[in-house]
């Protein structure tokens, strides 16, 4: 019996990872080239029941669920005009590469600007590189042509925050990129509001059966056996 | 317990910064040579999560705003008529010398004249390399060429200098429409020979009314998007607390 109790409570642990993917999600509803993530939950630890008298067995039992995996959505989303002439967007799949302190890292959220030296750099200083790993200069009038940066596409993308993903190139066909506009965030704003209801509402669920459970227990303590009950 | 609550407290102060650089935006919609703010948005650090922590399970801890610089494309201009007003078509700054002795640069050409008729912005800042206009010399009969040269019938007065950085997005804005240089932008050099100067007619402020009206109502529905995922954190709290009755 007290089985369920950790069963609920597994549930109740697993929503929480959930909300807090959504609430990150939420957050970044404006962070250009966001890529939304869910959350794939799975039961683990089955365990086969048997009547006790006679052995029959009865079907099988989850003794807990947790979050296995959360999965980004990399789709590409539309892109979003803005004017500004470092601005970039890829229309289609890919990434820009970024030459960071820790190796080459990848992007979306082309909101570009220009240092010192004049080579285009993300908006954390890191240098934007070519389609050959070259970094890239600013010309006159400080414009880039938008063929001059390089897009990769990846295996196994992951995030690595401030809008990176680490992952290693491969094949495939790439976007073009596009000047003077910005990839709009994949975070759905009512998709997430709608988890997020859902997600509570299982929650909730879950102290309902923890209580009842309790209240189950609190009978098998204290009522059976006596004479008055 | 609840990072969520955090995430979503990042993602309130970023937009909170983005309605600071709107407003800033709207409130200068017409002021000469203003240019509009850049505010991008980033993700923050991933970390694993879930019990038993999988490899897998990792989530964000919200997002921050990033200032990008400010926006250097044209504003309209506008004719005024007036001798001394002057707008840069194309890249450059004129330069001047703000009160305490520096470097200032500005894209306001509203000049004028101060007691000692030397050429001031609107905001009393000398031009340099400095110009004078002599007493002799009415404000009237005064030209500017489109390369800066100024002439007042066939005595040559001086020449507004235009200059430029390398990277205007570094520049720092030092209020009265003026910017400084700093490490990142560069130290002012020449401006390039397609900058020319327009006499009698002043360049508006590049800030596009209606685009910093929507993206502050985007700003608005992204705090309060947030602010419900603070909510429905404070709600879970309660009903775990609620497990013990």
């Amino acid at each position: 019996m007290d089985r369920g109790l950790y069963l609920a409570a597994s549930g109740m642990l697993a929503e929480q990872v959930r909300q807090d993917q959504i609430a990150n999600d939420l957050a970044n509803a404006s962070t250009p080239g966001y890529k939304a993530d869910r959350t794939a939950q799975s039961a683990f630890g089955e365990l086969m029941l048997s009547n006790r008298v006679t052995g029959q067995q009865v079907g099988s039992q989850s003794t807990a669920v947790q979050v296995d995996e959360i999965e980004t959505d990399f789709s590409p989303q539309p892109a979003r005009e803005t004017g500004e002439p470092l601005d970039f967007a890829i229309v289609g799949e890919g990434f820009f590469a970024v030459q960071t302190d820790g190796g080459t890292r990848y992007t979306r959220n082309g909101q570009f600007t220009a240092n010192a030296e004049g080579l285009l750099v993300t908006a954390q200083g890191d240098p934007v590189l070519g389609p050959g790993g070259q970094t890239i200069r600013v010309g006159a009038g400080g414009q880039v042509d938008p063929r001059r940066l390089g897009v990769v596409t990846l295996n196994n993308p992951r995030k690595d925050g401030d809008s990176l993903v680490a992952g290693t190139p491969g094949g495939g066909t790439r976007g073009q990129v596009r000047a003077g506009a910005l990839e709009t965030s994949g975070a759905d704003a009512a998709r997430s509001m709608v988890d997020m209801i859902a997600s509570l509402r299982a929650f909730e669920a879950g102290q309902r059966v923890i209580q009842t459970i309790d209240e189950s227990l609190g009978k098998a303590a204290n009522t059976v056996g006596t004479l008055n009950g | 317990m609840l990072e969520g609550l955090n995430s979503a407290a990042a993602g309130m102060a970023a937009q909170q910064q983005r309605l600071d650089a709107t407003a800033n935006d709207l409130a200068n919609a017409n002021t000469n040579g203003y240019k509009r703010m850049r505010v991008g948005f980033r993700d923050l650090v991933y970390t694993q999560a879930g019990r038993p922590a999988a490899d897998g399970v990792r989530i964000g801890a919200g997002s921050a705003a990033i200032d990008a610089g400010r926006g250097f494309s044209q504003g309209t201009a506008r004719e005024t008529g007036e001798p001394l007003d002057v707008a840069i078509q194309g890249d450059g700054f004129l330069r001047v010398r703000t009160p305490d002795g520096g470097v200032g640069l500005t894209r306001d050409g509203a000049l004028q004249v101060d007691g000692n008729r030397r050429v001031t912005t609107a905001s009393g800042a000398l031009l340099q390399p400095p110009l004078t206009i002599p007493e002799s010399v009415s404000l009237e009969d005064v030209k500017i060429d489109a390369d800066g040269t100024v002439r007042a019938g066939e005595q040559r007065l001086g020449r507004i200098e235009v200059v430029n950085v390398r990277a205007p997005q570094g520049l720092q804005s030092i209020g009265d429409n003026l910017f400084a240089p700093t490490a990142t932008s560069g130290q002012p050099t020449g401006a390039p020979a397609a900058t020319k100067l327009v006499q009698g007619s002043l360049e508006g402020s590049n800030v596009n009314v209606s685009d910093a009206m929507v993206g502050m109502i985007e700003a608005q529905r992204s705090f309060e998007l947030a602010s419900r995922a603070i909510k429905t954190a404070d709600q879970m709290m309660e009903i775990a607390n609620g497990v013990k009755r």
